[in-house]
């Protein structure tokens, strides 16, 4: 029998140098950088590009001053110039009715048409209510809107005024009519108004998340298969639970460097995007809250990327997974898209959604409870911990040679 | 040395090695000879600790293949079969990262890696990174990675796979001097005049079973033939796999 050379390794330096490995091996990876690149730049100019075009479109069309006048074509036109004159005032252009107004309208053309019938005089000269029929499409939504909403406000303007002088030709005081007037007062933050951008905002963040770890996962699992290196290196004295492990780390690295360059780039997009209607107070104080309290679902994200690429053959046959592994944790996000519900304990559990939840409350300033937000984390952490012991288990088997 | 005691292993239903015993001793090249698919690649992965028996086991230096493959990889050196290499990291990187993983680091680690550069004659490409390389430099690369924490026992499997004549030639050249240095040899290959050329002792594997073993002398008397190949195509009963 020969001398025996005992080299021993430690687990933990075990665990270092496979992590270490793999994180230089991935940051010379192209398609790491060019992730994270464009988690820092897109993310912020994609949510700050919808705001800033949706507002200046706003502006344009409701700014009484520079908007130019809103064409409503009017069918029937001459049996009211009064009411003409009046929308004139309210920057509405009159214009001819085309042939077809239901078609034009259908293909976009016109928004709304007005059509006053005959009878319109008639009852107008007796006194009673005239009838003035808008034609539109109430499944044109957002901004499309706004010209509808224009000429009803117009309308309903003239119609006050037409009562209030009626009223007053019969000697009645027009606040008769009006037994209560509406005062509001708007107690929101300024912070609580963004809610579209709070919207797409813990999508696009937990997509990030996901897309950070991915192509690590891949590489150091399928990849190493693939290549042919991994089967040399379950010859070494290093256990394969600590392999794997190392690499989900190196994974879970990954995805939190580019959660946290989001948030950066927001932060300093925030700063000094020109536009006016998002105020969300993003600090140094709130991304770091953010960053801890959302970083065990970028364990999940990893346990999950992992899990799928150690038991796919390929890289061709994780990637074909992986697609479908991304759509999971954006399924409770459509679910708080449709219900927007509020943090409880009964949804504060669930990976994904409760780190939304949390992204979506703290930059509204309204934070949530601190027990709630324990029970997000160490729930995520369970359900990374899961993942993480099923892809050990798949990693054991002779099968993962091919 | 290795000790292989009736080796078993199947897959589903598909008998890959059955009752494979040899011998592979210190200070002599052993080499598992066959056709592609007999059986030499999954009775390596038996040595080498990736794959369990289904029955029998082998030792390494005393160590069973089975409880105590913790104390078997430290004292192997294995070259998989179509080994792979890491493209983004240096040849020097590739063969570090092992000697870590074997406990080595340092100025040990160093000077032995740049031993082995001189061994294996990397030195012009040891410290690029390995995109690019051929399939000979890939092969020395895998290669000291195997070799880099000076293994007792070396697991070649079909080293010569894609080497042009002269990667093959210093290929011979390495493992002569591994027998040499006194370490136990032992590797597969299909192609019978590689291992009449280097080989001490020669097993010849087809279907799963041992066909025949012995020095290239045996072999002869055995077979009653007059060349090694003849001897080779007797034993296992057709000309299959023969280049």
């Amino acid at each position: 029998m020969g001398t025996i050379t005992n080299n021993s390794i430690g687990r933990l330096s075990g665990l270092w140098t496979v992590f270490t490995k793999e994180v230089v091996d991935n940051l010379r990876d192209r398609r790491t950088l060019i992730t994270m690149t464009v988690s820092v730049i897109i993310a912020p100019l994609f949510i700050i590009g919808i705001q800033w075009f949706s507002e200046s479109k706003v502006k344009e069309e409701t700014d009484p001053v520079t908007s130019p006048p809103f064409e409503l074509p009017v069918i029937g036109a001459e049996h009211a110039p009064n009411l003409m004159n009046w929308l004139r005032q309210s920057n509405i252009r009159i214009v001819d009715a085309p042939d077809s107004p239901e078609s034009s309208i259908k293909r976009g053309e016109r928004r709304v048409v007005m059509i006053i019938k005959k009878n319109y005089v008639e009852r107008f000269e007796k006194g009673k209510s005239a009838p003035v029929l808008l034609m539109h499409d109430s499944s044109i939504q957002g901004l499309e809107q706004l010209g509808m909403q224009k000429v009803r406000r117009s309308l309903a303007g003239y119609s006050n005024q037409v009562a209030a002088m009626r009223l007053q030709v019969r000697g009645i005081n027009p606040e008769l009519v009006r037994p209560i007037t509406v005062n509001t007062s708007d107690i929101s933050t300024p912070e609580s108004r963004n809610g579209q951008i709070l919207g797409i905002l813990p999508y696009l963040i937990i997509m990030f998340i996901m897309a950070g770890g991915m192509y690590l996962a891949i590489d150091t699992t399928a990849g190493e298969r693939e290549k042919g290196s991994l089967e040399s290196l379950l010859t070494l004295p290093i256990d394969r639970k600590y392999l794997l492990l190392a690499k989900l780390l190196a994974a879970a690295f990954f995805s939190a460097l580019t959660f946290l360059f989001v948030l950066i780039g927001l932060t300093v997009s925030m700063k000094y995007a020109p536009v006016d209607s998002i105020e969300l107070v993003i600090d140094p104080a709130r991304i770091i809250y953010l960053f801890l309290t959302c970083l065990p679902f970028v364990f999940v994200a990893s346990g999950l990327l992992i899990l799928v690429a150690s038991f796919t053959k390929s890289y061709k046959e994780a990637q074909s997974y992986l697609g479908f592994i991304m759509m999971l944790p954006s399924m409770p996000l459509i679910f708080l898209a449709f219900l927007s519900p509020e943090a409880s304990a009964s949804n504060m559990w669930v990976p994904s959604l409760s780190q939304a939840l949390i992204i979506i409350e703290t930059l509204k300033g309204e934070p949530i409870a601190n027990h709630l937000v324990a029970l997000s984390m160490i729930s995520s952490l369970a359900v990374a911990a899961t993942l993480s012991f099923i892809a050990m288990k798949f990693y054991q088997r002779e099968g993962i040679l091919g | 040395m290795i000790l292989a005691k009736h080796l078993s292993k199947s897959f589903s239903n598909i008998k890959a090695v059955s009752d494979v015993s040899f011998t592979a001793e210190d200070g002599k090249i052993t080499g598992l000879l066959g056709p592609n698919g007999a059986g030499k690649s999954t009775t390596l992965r038996m040595l080498y600790t990736v794959f369990k028996p289904d029955a029998g086991t082998a030792t390494v230096d005393g160590y069973d293949i089975q409880k105590q493959a913790m104390q078997v990889k430290p004292n192997i050196g294995v070259l998989t079969h179509g080994a792979g290499i890491y493209e983004r990291l240096s040849a020097r990187e590739n063969v570090q990262y092992f000697g870590k993983l074997h406990g080595l680091k340092g100025k040990a680690l160093d000077s032995r890696i740049d031993e082995l550069a001189d061994l294996l004659e990397m030195e012009d490409f040891i410290e690029r990174r390995a995109k690019g390389f051929s399939q000979g430099q890939r092969t020395k690369v895998a290669l000291a990675r195997a070799l880099v924490h000076s293994p007792k026992n070396v697991l070649l499997d079909e080293p010569t796979n894609g080497l042009d004549i002269m990667a093959t030639r210093g290929l011979r050249k390495v493992i002569l001097r591994l027998k040499e240095a006194g370490h136990c040899v032992v590797f597969s290959s299909h192609i019978m005049q590689e291992v009449a050329a280097l080989c001490d002792d020669i097993v010849i594997i087809a279907a799963g079973q041992i066909a025949a073993q012995g020095t290239p002398d045996t072999l002869l008397e055995i077979t009653e033939a007059n060349t090694l190949e003849d001897a080779f195509v007797k034993s296992i009963g057709s000309e299959e796999g023969l280049i």
